[in-house]
């Protein structure tokens, strides 16, 4: 079977986190002979064709980051530009990742997710989510390596069964959201945190406090 | 200021007619249209978070809107719906309010939340033209504003006038 994947990220294949879990889940998918093909809506020059894969295959997954709570605006444009299919025969899943760690704060999406496939004229094969993925670009080697890993076995999965079953999402997603001994953990660490979130800053260029106010004289409470 | 944010087109009549009402009933209003502005959508770069603080690598108009923001004591968004969702010209626009949170997190009511940049209480609505969820929306206008630590104002259906009214006036 073939898989047709269109990754809706706006970063550019290097810098994007969807693009480094997408590489893991497709060489599982692919480990039972299956086939994959990736296009991606950052390249804009190949949305003509990016449509046409889309009306001509009925097997299709959308890889998406979290933006403010639902899917990037560059994927609700392309998804405007659609017309729906006339033929019911179309199985769409999706592939959800995000930065904060809880799967709770995935599930507003996930919700809007689970409408889209009927309004395209197409099938819904379920969603697959995860969060903890800010720093997937930015880490290297090992790593990235083990926070990418898990995918593997969920393109396996999504190959033998064709669809995202919630309850095995929702294992591979947890925690749902983060216990009182982790939040209270992490408030403790809060400082430290801060402190390397700085110098990692600065590793990248920052020049100034990343908690800068330059527009603070507008601001009118 | 009360600030209008809308993605119809000038000329629809829905949004004409809308707009025409909030001017008679509320003081302070001043409208932007999406079709005036130059906004591309986020690339999802991090640099107002890692690099430029607060600034937008991306220079189109977004400048302006953000300073509106700060400015204004309430946003009202006017979008038709897609697919059952904000249309993409609106999505952009939010999207792009991210130098509005900083790179550092903590813990708000057992979620994970970024820390704001500047001490505001945002309030924004949605007004949206066309067939949705409304329970989706809702909930999706109050999780965006969670995460800017403000409030949300509702969502109504454009043809719901007097409620849209009467919800604005009370805030």
């Amino acid at each position: 079977m073939n898989l047709l994947i269109i990754s809706c990220t706006p970063r550019i294949k290097e810098k994007s986190n969807t693009d480094k879990i997408l590489d893991e889940f497709k060489k599982g998918y692919e480990s039972y002979g299956n086939t994959t093909e990736t296009l991606y809506l950052y390249k804009r020059n190949e949305w003509e064709t990016i449509r046409k894969k889309f009306y001509e295959n009925d097997n299709i997954l959308f890889a998406l980051p979290l933006y403010v709570e639902c899917i990037p605006g560059i994927m609700a444009e392309y998804l405007e530009s659609l017309k729906p299919k006339q033929k019911n025969n179309t199985k769409i899943g999706f592939l959800l990742q995000g930065g904060f760690g809880e799967a709770s704060q995935l599930r507003c999406c996930e919700s809007y997710l689970e409408t889209l496939p009927s309004l395209l004229g197409c099938e819904y094969n379920g969603t697959l989510l995860k969060g903890n993925m800010f720093a997937v670009s930015f880490m290297d080697g090992k790593i990235r390596k083990k926070m990418v890993e898990p995918f593997y076995n969920m393109g396996k999965y999504y190959a033998q069964n064709n669809y995202f079953n919630k309850e095995v999402v929702n294992d591979f997603a947890k925690p749902e959201y983060f216990s009182k001994k982790v939040i209270f953990l992490n408030n403790i660490l809060s400082p430290l945190n801060k402190f390397f979130i700085k110098v990692f800053a600065k590793k990248l260029g920052c020049k100034g406090s990343l908690n800068d106010k330059p527009y603070q004289n507008y601001v009118k409470r | 200021m009360n600030l209008i944010v809308s993605a119809l087109k000038k000329d629809d009549l829905y949004n004409k007619k809308i707009i025409e009402r909030i001017q008679q009933n509320i003081n302070n209003v001043e409208i932007i249209y999406a079709e005036d502005m130059d906004i591309n959508g986020c690339i999802g770069c991090n640099r107002c978070w890692l690099v430029t603080p607060g600034v937008c690598t991306i220079k189109d108009d977004y400048e302006k809107l953000l300073i509106k923001f700060l400015q204004s004591k309430q946003v009202i968004f006017i979008s038709d719906l897609k697919l059952g969702f904000v249309s993409y010209k609106l999505k952009n626009i939010i999207d792009r309010l991210l130098p509005l949170a900083t790179m550092n997190v903590r813990f708000k009511n057992g979620q994970m939340r970024h820390y704001l940049r500047y001490k505001k209480h945002y309030k924004m609505g949605l007004i949206y033209k066309g067939n949705g969820n409304q329970e989706f929306l809702e909930k999706w206008l109050e999780r965006v504003m969670i995460n800017f630590d403000g409030t949300s104002i509702g969502t109504y259906n454009i043809e719901n006038e007097e409620e849209i009214l009467n919800e604005l006036i009370n805030y």
